[in-house]
């Protein structure tokens, strides 16, 4: 079926099944690899985007949901050739290790501070509890995440459109 | 590893009289080095290559799946080629003789061995590509090569102010020649290695443009999906084939060696593809026992061969016959799957006289087997290209997902990407095995007079020797390789190396007992198994470190000091030790409701001591906090070896809490993360890594933080509760 859906500010139009999960119509009608196949059943977080500004588990969301809505991508998180504060304190941090989870991290991460702009620990332990990080890099997480929230850079992030 | 340094460093005229210096190993070498002046580019050795733009690229022999060698080898190569390690690319490594890994003879990543096996050799690359161009330098500007200096990618003058830049240098420098040894700088003047830093591959893991082997796309690739007998050792007896064929997309539906592949233009349609497709198996060979079964015949194994001796010191048997008291345990230990977050895939492309293949790999010259296997063609037609890793743990130095897409590629001779959906990956996984520890102590005045341990399972290289050994001889012809594969098994140590598999961590007891009495009774079910992220030391881990904290209770000592007193003439474990009970405040009573453990191992040369504090909480076991010190030689990257053991940690409580792969007739019984769970953000401890200082030989940290905290957290379980479990994993209400 034809289908469009804007994806990081551009309209794109697609003829899929409307059952492919949003996922794979990423990944493989898209070419936007940076968000990752983990489990297929929104139980790992891998796969995590912003759907109308909601985290949504793109592997087990039917692109035919995503029709007319507004898709984010770890691709589509920097504005203007600045990677977002949170991609900043990532590398910073240094958390990734294998990486493979991380963009689902960063976009758990992303709307959580533009929601929150300052969360508390137990918060951003709450928000990040979806995600499976299989190389243990949680504690790096929470440090890369509090070193962004309630500073001048979190709010920069929740006004360039996150979560409105 | 001990090799003069002149063994490997070899320095010689290359065929354009260029000069030509290649670190290599025992072996042939089809690297081609030197200076190649359409492109200006340098390539001193098989690991560097420099060009007249200054950019400098440096070979990545180890594979990058998260424990940091992509920053660790490069840091080695940038300190004694003078120039910040953020100024050199890394570029994964083709399959070349240079770049096996010494000890396994096989380029393949394993084993916490990347540091250790490149410390040498890479300071040594980086060093004298630094001394070659500072001699060309000197002969420019005719002085003294010994007063020049190198830094940030340039050489000065020895008047301090001139300067020139590698990258003017390079077709000069690759005339030089060096006489002699090249000095390594000593550690007082090193800027990056042992310093704080970065990972180099951070950037691209934070913006989603690190490629892993899911990632890849070819020109016209079509996807492909298998379906694998639910019983090891199934074969494919009949299937719908026209009903699956006529689904949307389906390009073709095959039988392979390992099931029966469905091949479809996009990944979804042959997803759904193989939900209408339904196989009949014939199960006449395959496996079929329960998990039950396998420890009764594991106990049966035990009970009838009290297994061959792998270590025999003092008199055992008439130490446990004078003993005042000799206490016993049995531990059983279950199959363990790797998790890897990025599923099993490779993407292939058979092009008639070679094939391609794209693939998230720890041994890529055993995937040139692997896809050679199941093809018309040899090693040598068979490329590969490794690609970032989303976690390895072992589980990838296994090929079967090349041999798989090598397959179907064969049949489709078009690009094709194979995907293992989580179900496929968990259920086919080759896991750790299940194993048995039967322990027995002979307990004379109070004081631990006999040490006897019986360890009970099959050993991996019966599984692994297939496509190793072939891998090992390249050249052989193929129907050679089920007979090397098989002599790989019978004739220990010549094709491959004694397999310390089941025994490793338990025959390097390091407590100080007159009497020991250590062996390993063979026994395979027939589960396929492979190497898994701290092998042998993960189960002897536990078997060892929980029988010492029962043996600590029952002669009534505290498990600290119990153990400490048998350590005198072992500074290292005893510093680790010292540390890490320093650090958890071991002589203060823990908070109501708590209970705290200790444990103490080495493994992959690397002494690792913890303590973890854990209590229950509404019916779950929740650990609080586990400390650690670690000793792992001269450190190169302390952020990274903090962060690996940190994660080893991590990996080990997700075993101790929730590892268990069970079998019901056969067929696995787990299938996703619902109920194969990881610890998750919420469970995470706090957790304190003190690193000791050293300037001994750096040893691994991949795998070391992995085994002691499975006791650590059983111990610290009886402490709390007074109830010892013996049975992994462990159990709130045990």
């Amino acid at each position: 079926m034809a289908l469009s859906l804007t994806v990081n500010g551009e309209q794109r139009s697609l003829d899929v099944e409307g059952d492919t999960p949003l996922l794979w119509v990423l990944r493989d009608e898209l070419g936007l690899k940076g968000t990752k196949f983990g489990c297929g059943v929104g139980l790992c977080g891998a796969c995590t985007v912003h759907l109308n500004g909601q985290p949504v588990r793109s592997c087990s969301t039917p692109v035919e949901v995503a029709t007319g809505g507004e898709v984010t991508t770890i691709e589509g998180l920097a504005e203007e050739g600045q990677l977002h504060a949170l991609q900043k304190a990532w590398i910073a941090e240094g958390v990734p290790q294998c990486g493979y989870c991380q963009s689902g991290q960063i976009m758990s991460a992303a709307h959580l501070l533009a929601t929150n702009p300052a969360p508390a620990r137990d918060d951003i332990v709450a928000a990040m509890t979806g995600n499976l990080c299989r190389c243990g890099t949680y504690s790096r997480i929470i440090a890369a995440v509090e070193s962004v929230a309630g500073s001048s850079l979190a709010y920069d992030a929740s006004v360039s459109g996150e979560g409105n | 590893m001990t090799m003069n340094r002149r063994d490997f460093l070899k320095v010689g005229a290359g065929a354009s009289g260029s000069l030509m210096l290649s670190l290599s190993l025992p072996g042939c070498s089809g690297m081609p080095t030197g200076y190649k002046e359409e492109t200006g580019e340098w390539k001193p050795d098989a690991w560097l290559e420099i060009t007249n733009t200054d950019e400098i690229h440096f070979t990545l022999a180890r594979v990058e799946m998260g424990q940091g060698t992509y920053t660790g080898l490069t840091t080695l190569i940038a300190e004694e080629l003078e120039v910040d390690p953020e100024a050199i690319t890394p570029r994964f490594a083709p399959v070349a003789p240079e770049y096996r890994n010494p000890l396994y003879k096989l380029q393949l990543t394993g084993g916490s061995t990347s540091i250790s096996t490149s410390w040498e050799p890479l300071r040594m690359a980086g060093a004298s590509a630094r001394q070659m161009l500072i001699l060309a330098a000197a002969r420019v500007w005719n002085v003294d090569a010994d007063k020049c200096t190198a830094r940030q990618g340039r050489v000065f003058h020895p008047n301090g102010l001139d300067s020139m830049r590698y990258g003017q240098l390079v077709e000069l420098a690759s005339k030089e020649i060096i006489r002699g040894d090249v000095a390594l700088k000593p550690a007082s003047e090193w800027k990056y290695i042992g310093k704080q830093r970065g990972r180099l591959d951070a950037r691209a893991k934070s913006t989603g443009t690190a490629v892993y082997g899911i990632d890849v796309e070819l020109p016209g690739m079509v996807y492909s999906v298998v379906s694998r007998p639910p019983q090891h050792g199934g074969r494919v007896k009949a299937f719908n084939e026209s009903e699956v064929r006529a689904m949307l997309g389906v390009l073709d539906v095959f039988e392979i060696e390992r099931g029966v592949a469905i091949v479809a233009d996009k990944y979804w349609r042959a997803r759904k593809a193989q939900n209408a497709l339904k196989v009949e198996w014939d199960n006449l060979d395959a496996f079929s026992l329960s998990t039950s079964e396998v420890f009764d015949s594991y106990r049966k194994a035990a009970d009838e061969d009290r297994g061959k001796s792998e270590r025999s010191e003092g008199d055992y048997e008439g130490a446990v016959k004078k003993a005042g008291r000799v206490f016993e345990a049995e531990y059983s230990q279950p199959y363990l799957a790797h998790s890897t977050l990025e599923p099993m895939n490779a993407t292939a492309w058979y092009k008639g006289d070679s094939i391609e293949v794209w693939a998230p790999t720890q041994a890529p010259d055993l995937g040139r087997i692997a896809a050679a296997r199941v093809t018309d063609l040899s090693p040598s037609d068979v490329t590969i290209h490794t690609t970032f890793i989303g976690g390895g743990f072992g589980r990838r130095l296994t090929q079967d997902f090349i041999e798989e897409a090598a397959a179907v590629a064969y049949r489709v001779k078009q690009p094709v990407k194979l995907i293992w959906s989580r179900e496929e990956d968990t259920q086919h996984d080759l896991y750790r095995p299940a194993m048995l520890h039967r322990m027995q102590a002979g307990i004379e005045a109070g004081e631990l007079s006999g040490w006897h341990h019986q360890i009970v399972g099959p050993q991996l290289l019966d599984w692994y020797v297939r496509n190793a050994a072939p891998a090992q001889y390249p050249w052989a012809p193929k129907f050679m390789y089920d007979t090397l594969g098989k002599v790989g098994l019978l004739a220990e140590g010549i094709a491959t190396p004694k397999d310390m598999s089941a025994i490793e961590g338990a025959i390097e007891y390091p407590y100080n007992v007159d009497n020991i009495d250590i062996r390993h009774t063979h026994t395979d079910p027939g589960v396929p198994v492979t190497f898994w992220r701290s092998v042998g030391y993960s189960h002897n881990g536990f078997a060892v470190e929980t029988f010492m904290d029962e043996l600590a209770h029952e002669v009534g000592e505290d498990p600290y000091r119990f153990r400490r007193n048998l350590l005198a003439d072992q500074p290292r474990h005893l510093e680790v030790l010292d540390r890490a009970v320093r650090l958890a405040d071991w002589d203060t009573p823990v908070a109501e409701g708590r209970g705290r453990g200790i444990a103490l191992f080495k493994s992959f040369g690397t002494f690792v001591a913890q303590v973890v504090e854990a209590g229950v909480e509404n019916g779950v076991i929740k650990v609080y906090r586990v400390t650690c010190a670690v000793d792992c030689g001269q450190v190169v990257n302390p952020r990274i070896v903090q962060d690996q053991i940190e994660g080893g940690i991590i990996f080990g409580l997700t075993a101790a809490l929730y590892g268990e792969i069970t079998f019901e007739g056969g067929r696995v019984q787990q299938s996703n993360f619902h109920d194969t769970q990881l610890m998750r953000q919420y469970e995470r401890p706090e957790v304190t890594v003190d690193i000791v200082p050293s300037t001994e030989g750096p040893t691994g940290v991949g795998e070391p933080g992995v085994p002691p905290v499975i006791p650590a957290l059983g111990n610290a379980l009886f402490a709390l509760t007074g109830k010892r479990q013996r049975t992994l994993p462990l159990k709130a209400d045990a």
